[in-house]
């Protein structure tokens, strides 16, 4: 072994000297020695890996829970039957329950027939109590989730039904058993006193009750509210019924749309033209506004509420699909307006059916393709061909998992389908996003609503800003007294006064920020709305005072001034800034009477300003805390480790204390002070517990400093607990906190590169 | 025993050397009495907190003459060399007592401008020190300190200063590039160049060539041949022979002590104190 070869010499040459241990014993311990640098290396190694690994694996957790966001929706087919129950009579309507178990068809023999969704056997019919020698002249269905229908007669009268399905659970196996209910009383309902056969019929149940709107034979719009009430002790049914004639609609009429909440109803008629009725007083009830909404030439062939009826969908000859709603204007008139324009389909649109419980629609077209589309996120998710002819009917289940589709051939197809997060696009987070009722396009971040109609609204704008706002004037607070304070401590103070100093202020980083959050959110908040004069008069009034009593030292005689020790000049500094704190608090109400007419809160409200008691300012304060240490901290190591030889050149080159500051010191510590100032950005973009208790967390969007702002993390923090796990939102949620991870890795890589080059640069000194 | 007498041969030959200096150049014998004085020492001690540094120090220092300091470390030297532009003021817990008169004028005066003072006493560091800037704005960095912010006029005291300090040719090309690019010798010219800009009465060098390789050495000792023209010169000195060489007349300090002072010649070819001849002679210790 080479061991040997290097101990040999030694031995011969000075064999009685030596006092190490022998060769052997050395090349043992050597071994050794090897061994253990070897382990110490690898274990430093796997140490290091593993940090980065775990990192890693929380880049993939998160990537994990957003990338099913990612995936596209997608239909394959499951069975294919002929159309249930009698195939003489056209279907008019189809539809699945909540189970996907059974279907039901209602026919225009006014007869419901439900079947199983799986193969199509039959599992109950049941024939609608129309009356004899009265014909079946149209069809409506209200929102899917009411599982309402009704059907015009030709004698004036409507008769209106609901499907619904009763559970059971004999021998601990679901059964369920289909019916009809006939909320109105299963006699027909007047809605045209004259006895006119209706040939247009629309119906919506909506929290006033449930409202019917008519066309009949000779033209003249119809529209009843009807409230029905159960008696408790009875059962009796008690219905009351009002009548309303509105202005008769220009053209031919092709279909009726009115609306839940009893106040518009829409008019298609067959030169593609839509027009808006005004019905929330029916008696003064008038046509509002009319647009074109297909191309000229071109006729609306399918059109239907999304859920909320607030939005229309309309489906042309042309194969074009927009969404409508009212949009009111500056004069408080609401107009029809063109909200989105979606995929076109080569062929003429044949049917629209609505999601029972989000802003997503499946249109089927004359040429057998079934287009998925998401008004919110304003996607186009699926586009297939699943059959050879025209699609006449689609029936979607309340789950949005499966759905009935068919054709022109009678062909029914139960299509398996996997649809879960289409309100998500880069449009819908990032961009201005039109949301339904609202005037314009905005940025808003509402995730959910009281309602099940309710949009939500995902845009990560409000959040993002809100965190860099409440990251900016926290920075504000913070930088400036951080780096003076830096610049002082390591530059002017006397070293033992350091030594106490910096370690105390690494300490402030220690406190729990929930501590910080509560006093802002508790005390602070509070005292600052009922001090603001104070706030305001310490912020132009301390640093001028500080100026003042730093000259007035200055000019003291040598024989006061020696009484203070070198480099503990600060300490003059700590009476100035009780006495100037004291003094702004006490005169605060003084100038409140004096200057704001007693209440300066009260006075910015006037003058324009909006005041929350939670703000940015408190924000700023409270976080600015937190951000102090880390700042400081590091830009005072940068400052305090620019070589002394440098600072001493520039002394001997006749610069004074503060030239040798500007123009050496601070050009040499700069890197480190803006990794520093980086570094304090990081902190204060992922801060949570401050914000969450201190600003309000409301979602707007604006830099006032008395208002406050909803962050990333505190959005994360308040909602993740009352969100459904593997939701939308849910997955949304994590893709913003990638979002905050990717914000502060950023920012932190930055501040970490420009310290290597820091580093780097200062390496030779 | 072997040990022992490699190292007396080695002084020898120090000490042969040292003499050996005068012989090819034709020195005169200087005095003191004949010269301009341009600063002077009154009785100066110093202490850091209880421990005296320097005990009782007088001299007269010649204007345009070099003055070499030596002695063993922790004489006093450095220190005292730093008492000529208050740089000691930057020390905790240091204190003089005593005067130095800067033309007839005590540095030490309440009333005296520390950042004015150290214009006019500039000072060079053991290492080479520049700022991480430019070699253009390390020269023009003591000139813009007073206030100098015409181009023209610094363009003209760059050039002038480093061709004082004999550096111009070797970077009039790349005078806006970091000043850290130059090798070590440069850098001390540079940063002798930058103490010359701002036209000072004393420069200070305190161990100028201790870090730098014989050839920079030899560049930067001709400059002080040269500086002196019109500069009067103070340096500390590990090595004797630079000392023998650079300097017209030579301190020998030892515990905080000046043990003795003279024209250098004399104190190195005729010492008066048997300690200065053990010293030079490599006998000390």
């Amino acid at each position: 072994m080479t061991d040997a070869s290097i101990t040999a010499p030694g031995k011969d040459s000075r064999p009685s000297a030596t006092l190490l241990p022998s060769g052997e014993k050395r090349a043992r311990l050597r071994k050794w020695r090897y061994f253990k640098d070897g382990v110490s290396r690898y274990g430093v190694g796997a140490g290091g890996i593993g940090v980065v690994f775990a990192l890693g694996l929380i880049f993939v957790y998160l990537f994990y829970e957003v990338f099913p966001l990612l995936v596209p929706a997608d239909v394959s087919v499951e069975t294919r039957y002929t159309v249930p129950g009698d195939r003489e009579a056209d279907t008019l309507f189809l539809t699945l329950e909540r189970y996907q178990e059974l279907g039901v068809r209602f026919s225009s023999q006014g007869v419901a027939t439900f079947f199983q969704a799986d193969d199509g056997h039959i599992r109950r019919q049941i024939a609608l109590p129309i009356p004899e020698g009265v014909a079946i002249t149209s069809f409506a269905h209200g929102e899917a989730r009411q599982r309402l229908v009704a059907y015009g007669l030709s004698d004036g009268r409507a008769i209106v039904g609901r499907h619904a399905y009763d559970l059971s659970y004999p021998d601990d196996v679901r059964y369920i058993t289909p019916k009809v209910e006939f909320p109105l009383g299963e006699a027909p309902v007047v809605v045209d006193p004259q006895g006119s056969a209706i040939i247009q019929i629309a119906i919506q149940e909506g929290p006033q009750g449930f409202v019917l709107a008519a066309l009949t034979e000779d033209n003249r719009l119809l529209m009843s509210r009807v409230r029905s009430t159960t008696n408790l002790f009875t059962g009796a049914v008690d219905i009351r019924r009002d009548a309303f004639q509105l202005p008769s609609p220009p053209g031919n009429t092709r279909q009726i749309l009115v609306s839940g909440d009893h106040r518009s109803l829409f008019v298609a008629d067959d030169l593609g033209q839509l027009h808006y009725y005004d019905i929330s007083t029916p008696t003064q009830a008038r046509r509002v506004d009319s647009g074109q909404v297909v191309p000229e030439g071109h006729q609306i062939t399918a059109m239907d509420f999304l859920v909320g009826t607030l939005s229309i969908i309309v489906g042309g000859s042309d194969g074009s699909v927009s969404q409508w709603f009212l949009v009111r204007d500056d004069r408080n008139q609401h107009h029809l307006t063109r909200v989105r324009e979606f995929q076109s389909h080569a062929a003429p649109i044949t049917v629209i059916t609505p999601e029972l419980a989000r802003k997503g629609f499946y249109v089927g077209d004359a040429s057998g393709v079934l287009g998925i589309h998401y008004a919110t996120s304003h996607r186009t998710l699926l586009k297939r061909q699943v059959t050879d002819g025209p699609i006449r009917d689609i029936g979607l289940s309340p789950v949005n998992q499966a759905m009935l589709v068919r054709d022109d051939a009678d062909n029914m197809l139960l299509l398996d389908l996997r649809n879960p997060h289409p309100q998500v696009s880069w449009q819908a987070l990032w961009s201005r996003v039109w949301y339904e009722g609202r005037s314009q396009p905005e940025f808003i971040w509402q995730s959910s609503g009281a309602t099940d109609d309710f949009e939500p609204k995902f845009s990560l704008i409000p959040v993002t800003l809100g965190t860099l706002k409440a990251a900016f004037f926290a920075m504000l607070f913070a930088t400036p007294l951080a780096i003076m304070g830096a610049i002082y401590t390591a530059y002017f103070m006397q070293r033992h006064l350091r030594t106490v100093v910096k370690p105390t202020v690494e300490i402030m980083e220690a406190l729990p920020t929930v501590i910080l959050g509560f006093l802002a959110g508790l005390w602070l908040a509070p005292f600052i709305e009922s001090h603001l004069p104070a706030v305001f008069s310490i912020l132009i009034l301390m640093p001028l005072a500080m100026l003042v009593a730093g000259f007035a030292w200055t000019r003291m005689p040598m024989s006061v001034r020696q009484y203070v020790p070198l480099g503990m000049e600060i300490l003059i500094l700590v009476p100035v800034i009780l006495l100037v704190g004291w003094l702004s608090i006490a005169a605060s109400p003084l100038m409140e009477v004096l200057f704001f007419g007693g209440s300066m809160r009260q006075w910015l409200t006037e003058v324009g300003i909006t005041y929350d008691q939670r703000n940015a300012l408190v924000v700023g304060i409270a976080m600015g805390f937190a951000v102090i240490p880390t700042i400081f901290s590091i830009a005072e190591d940068a400052v305090f480790n620019v070589p002394k030889h440098l600072t001493q050149g520039s002394l001997a080159l006749g610069a004074t204390p503060w030239q040798t500051v500007v123009g050496v010191v601070l050009p040499t510590a700069s890197p480190g002070i803006f990794a520093a100032v980086m570094m304090g950005f990081g902190r204060a973009v992922g801060e949570t517990m401050i914000v969450l208790m201190a600003t309000g967390n409301s979602p707007v969007i604006n830099f006032n400093i008395f208002e406050g702002m909803r962050t990333l993390s505190a959005n994360i923090a308040v909602e993740l607990t009352e969100t459904a796990v593997g939701s939308t939102h849910y997955r949304i949620l994590f893709f913003s906190a990638l979002v905050l991870l990717i914000l502060t890795f950023v920012v932190n890589t930055a501040a970490e590169i420009i310290r290597q080059r820091l580093r780097q640069r200062y390496s030779n000194l | 025993m072997d040990g022992m007498t490699t190292m007396t041969e080695q002084n020898t030959m120090t000490h042969g050397v040292t003499a050996g200096l005068f012989e090819n150049t034709e020195r005169k014998r200087l005095r003191l009495a004949d010269e301009t004085i341009a600063l002077e020492v009154q009785d100066l001690n110093l202490y850091y907190g209880e421990a005296q540094a320097l005990k009782r120090i007088s001299m007269k220092v010649a204007a345009k003459r070099v003055t070499a300091f030596i002695g063993p470390s922790g004489c006093g030297k450095s220190t005292l060399l730093r008492c000529f532009n208050r740089m000691n003021d930057l020390v905790d817990a240091c204190r003089i007592e005593g005067k130095i008169l800067l033309e007839g004028e005590d540095i030490y005066d309440r009333k005296v401008d520390v950042a004015e003072l150290r214009r006019r006493v500039g000072m060079v560091f053991q290492k080479p020190n520049p700022f991480p800037k430019s070699i253009y704005e390390n020269v023009a960095y003591g000139l813009r300190l007073q206030g100098v912010r015409d181009r023209k006029v610094l363009d003209e005291v760059v050039e002038r200063s480093l061709r004082g300090a004999a550096l111009w040719d070797e970077v009039k090309d790349r005078l806006h590039q970091n000043a850290f690019g130059l090798s070590g010798g440069q850098q001390q010219r540079l940063v002798i160049a930058r103490s010359i800009a701002i036209e000072p009465e004393v420069i200070l060098l305190d161990e100028p060539a201790s870090a730098l390789d014989p050839i920079s050495t030899a560049k930067i000792e001709e400059l002080i041949y040269e500086l002196k023209e019109d500069y009067t010169i103070l340096i500390v000195t590990h090595n004797m022979q630079q000392a023998a060489r650079v300097s017209d007349y030579t301190a020998y300090m030892y515990l905080g002590e000046m043990i003795e002072y003279g024209d250098t010649m004399t104190l190195f070819t005729n010492p008066r104190k048997k300690a200065t001849e053990d010293y030079i002679t490599g006998r000390y210790g």
